[in-house]
């Protein structure tokens, strides 16, 4: 787009609200953007609307009470947080986890990684107008959703995980309904294929639209795959490889572009991926405990602190934990990749027109309360 | 030469001796920490960003004795994770990151949001995640309910 | 007593108030019925059964919502332009059912067969563009008018390959009578001589009546809800039920200039009365124009207008160039 001059262009501004009460900004989000015409000048994203203060809320709770509050930050990836969170108190305080437990752990994170794919793919295709395609989507989630129903007893929100192992073991009915689901996910590509990635009008909104260089990337500290569209092969699973990861074998897909379709064809891929780790996992279940039985009732890690990190289903995930020796944290700051992925926006926005706003900002998968914490 | 070596050499000529602290177990998740007072603070994160870092997060922390910022930097290697840590007092006023790193300028505003930090320079210091007309700063250890309020070294002890 | 009153008006003009006493009751029952087959057939391409509770097969639920929409409060936001906010609703419904007069359902069930029947319903639908603009403005409200101007950019633009994909049949027959059109294609249906008009007539309907992937003007995950943003009640209702009855008039024209109106094909009745050929048919349009609905993405606004200047004008322009040489030459 051609730069226009400033003072022309500020009389033919107009400033219009996309949310905080929207039906595709997946959460209060408020992009503040000023327009001209249909084309995007400057996009102002302004957040904070659903701030519930978790980390104070850790200040005060002792480090087993944190657990519901880490799936709640982000509620579509909360075994994975819930998973993060665990792993970083138990480096600090030096909990060790018997085999069993760390493929539980890794199975049920999976899973979740892949049902937070399938909303995903679900919302972005029904923003581009599409309502079909959430809906099978959605029919899958379902399945997913009893298979961890029945173990964790959450649907949504989880607390499966304890310092040392899980809150309760697996059984066979989990392993065969699991194995269940991953045939059946795996004869859903083709629909969703022919159904969306081969559409031509799809192709169309998310081609060339909303492209992240990779060095954009970096300097706002984009990670997941927003990042690996870009091409930046970076996942935590494999980089520093943390419980059983590095015993599996998966690939990292990555794009070319770092357009929206490339994207879209990450999470696709990686939801592929992920469940080549269930059945390898599923392979190698070694029998034995799932909960280490000497972890005391109220955990009290050393003085010290960790900055443990982590893949979650929208990117590079931290818990930075101080301890001051109690059984409360002293401090416990959580890195969100949507932080990062949200403020590109500023930049990637600008020059777009509103539909394509909405493309842009579905294809980057970001949850509000996440990022507002 | 991998990237953590090159940032650490670069470190090392930048700031005195005893300011850096390298970890190859990587205990605490990172590789290396380094101390910082303000004036080297944007140095030692150009050097970061021309190595190829990318900035994770910034985080504030409460003492009785001082506020600390910890900025954590990371690059696409593995076990590179860096963290470069500054004291300020109540009332200082650090340098702003945000021309090298844009992410900072979020992570910014929220801890002046949170610690009531004012960063130099920062073009826009407005209320991140609390209301506009917020005039408490929540994550100091004076507002609200306290569990602990103690000194930077009865946390991390005599070492840096 | 009925036939004094005949007598005193007169036998035109008591066709005529019988007509429009059965295109009102018509056109109810038929944006009742499809309705139902929307969210039906919505339900059934997103494995799921749609509605079911309300009469047998669901099929009261339509009454019933127009009974819930009725008791709504009619809201007309404080700043808003009063008497076009109230008119436009109106202005949207009235000139569609302008079109069934002139419908052809069977040789003799045709309200007015005026010789300019074409030209009558192409004009009324026009005015439908008008009222929303109107209804967009009235409004006060940013999404509303973003949606009305693009509805307005969009009409505009389809109509022009619209009317000159129709224009090739119009030449083909040589009358704008709609019982011509459909008379000549006892044998032949024209879909399979004008294969392109057809073509480009279906896609231009689905974008003149606001439809999927056209429905840019009401996108619901981008403007809230496009032009009728601020419309509640019978007002938002009126709308609705203008966008359903216009999908079954474009349909309905649809069947009497491309697939043969009350004929069978190829001319054999197979003993069904042709008023029910025609229906048949115009459903089965509509069931397509609703399955195209559930299936596609949104087009973006731009690529909506590129498509229609770009691609459907040149196309449906040489189709109708090609048609005027054949005929010339034949």
């Amino acid at each position: 787009m051609a730069k226009l001059n400033d003072e022309a262009v500020s009389e033919r501004l107009y400033s219009l609200n996309l949310g905080p009460q929207h039906p595709s900004t997946h959460g209060v989000l408020r992009v503040l953007l000023k327009l001209d015409g249909e084309y995007i000048v400057e996009a102002d994203p302004i957040i904070g609307y659903g701030h519930r203060g978790h980390e104070k809320m850790a200040e005060s709770r002792t480090y087993e009470q944190f657990m519901p509050n880490s799936s709640r930050i982000d509620y579509l990836s909360g075994l994975i947080y819930n998973h993060g969170y665990t792993l970083a108190v138990e480096k600090l305080a030096g909990i060790e986890v018997p085999e069993r437990a760390k493929y539980i752990r890794v199975i049920c994170a999976e899973l979740n990684r892949i049902s937070s794919h399938l909303l995903w793919f679900g919302t972005y295709v029904m923003d581009l107008g599409g309502f079909t395609p959430f809906l099978y989507a959605f029919d899958d989630r379902e399945m997913i959703l009893d298979i961890l129903d029945r173990v964790t007893g959450s649907r949504l929100t989880y607390s499966y995980c304890r310092f040392g192992g899980v809150n309760r073991d697996i059984d066979a009915e989990f392993v065969s309904m699991t194995r269940a689901f991953v045939k059946r996910l795996r004869s859903r590509w083709s629909d969703y294929h022919n159904l969306v990635t081969k559409n031509v009008i799809f192709i169309n909104r998310t081609r060339n639209v909303g492209v992240i260089k990779p060095e954009l990337a970096r300097l706002f500290g984009v990670t997941g795959p927003n990042l690996r569209g870009s091409g930046i092969g970076f996942d935590m699973r494999k980089i520093e490889p943390y419980e059983v990861y590095d015993r599996f074998q998966f690939d990292i897909p990555t794009g070319n572009n770092g357009d929206a379709l490339d994207r879209y064809n990450v999470r696709l891929e990686e939801m592929e991926q992920s469940c080549r780790i269930i059945e390898q996992a599923l392979d190698q279940l070694p029998d034995g405990l799932y909960r280490n039985e000497h972890v005391p009732f109220k955990v009290k890690p050393p003085k010290g602190e960790v900055y443990f990190s982590f893949e979650s289903a929208r990117g590079l995930t931290a818990y930075y934990l101080v301890s001051d020796g109690s059984s409360t944290p002293y401090r416990l700051h959580v890195r969100v990749p949507s932080f990062g992925n949200l403020q590109v926006l500023t930049d990637v926005l600008t020059g777009t027109m509103v539909a394509d706003a909405i493309s842009i900002l579905g294809s980057i998968d970001i949850v509000v309360p996440e990022v507002d914490r | 030469m991998a990237k953590k070596d090159q940032i650490a050499q670069r470190l090392e000529q930048l700031l005195p001796q005893d300011a850096i602290c390298r970890d190859e177990n990587y205990r605490a998740g990172v590789i290396l920490a380094a101390r910082l007072t303000a004036d080297k603070l944007r140095a030692a994160l150009q050097a970061c960003e021309e190595a190829g870092f990318f900035l994770e997060c910034i985080t504030g922390l409460d003492f009785t004795d001082a506020m600390e910022l910890v900025y954590h930097l990371n690059c696409y290697e593995p076990g590179s994770r860096i963290a470069l840590r500054l004291f300020c007092q109540p009332g200082d006023t650090p340098p702003s990151i945000g021309d090298i790193f844009p992410a900072a300028l979020w992570h910014e505003r929220e801890v002046h949001d949170f610690f009531g930090i004012q960063f130099k320079d920062n073009p826009d210091l407005r209320a991140l995640l609390l209301p506009d007309d917020a005039d408490y700063h929540p994550h100091l250890k004076t507002f609200g309910k306290t569990h602990a309020y103690l000194k930077w070294e009865d946390v991390y002890g005599k070492i840096k | 007593m009925w036939q004094a009153l005949g007598n005193m008006l007169g036998a035109d003009l008591s066709r005529l108030l019988l007509g429009l006493v059965i295109i009102l009751a018509f056109s109810q029952l038929n944006a009742l019925f499809l309705v139902w087959l929307e969210r039906k057939v919505a339900g059934h391409i997103q494995l799921r059964p749609g509605p079911k509770e309300v009469g047998p097969f669901g099929l009261l639920q339509t009454i019933v919502d127009g009974i819930k929409l009725v008791g709504k409060e009619l809201i007309t936001p404080r700043l808003a332009d009063r008497k076009l906010f109230v008119l436009a609703p109106v202005l949207v419904f009235m000139p569609v059912l302008v079109g069934f007069m002139v419908l052809p359902f069977s040789p003799g069930l045709i309200i007015r067969d005026m010789n300019v029947g074409l030209l009558l319903i192409f004009a009324f639908s026009t005015f439908s563009v008008l009222a929303i603009l109107a209804g967009g403005w009235a409004s006060n409200n940013k999404y509303a008018l973003l949606g009305a101007i693009r509805s307005v950019a969009q009409n505009v633009a389809y109509e022009i390959p619209l009317l000159l994909s129709v224009m090739a049949v119009v030449l083909t027959v040589n009358s704008l009578r709609l019982s011509d059109i459909v008379s000549a294609q006892h044998r032949v249906w024209f879909f399979m001589l004008q294969p392109v008009a057809a073509l480009i007539y279906l896609i231009c309907a689905t974008a003149e009546t606001n439809r999927a992937p056209f429905d840019i003007p009401e996108a619901e995950s981008e403007l809230v809800a496009g032009f009728h943003t601020e419309y509640s009640g019978m007002r938002f209702g009126l709308f609705f039920l203008a966008e359903y009855t216009n999908m079954f008039v474009v349909c309905a024209v649809a069947t009497a200039l491309f697939f043969g109106g009350w004929y069978g094909p190829f001319g054999f009745q197979l003993g069904i009365p042709g008023v029910v050929w025609f229906l048949l048919k115009t459903y089965f349009l509509l069931f397509v124009i609703m399955w195209v609905r559930w299936t596609f993405p949104r087009l973006r606004f731009d690529q909506l207008m590129n498509f229609s200047w770009k691609v459907m004008i040149p196309l449906s322009l040489a189709n109708l160039v090609v048609t005027a040489a054949v005929i010339k030459l034949i």
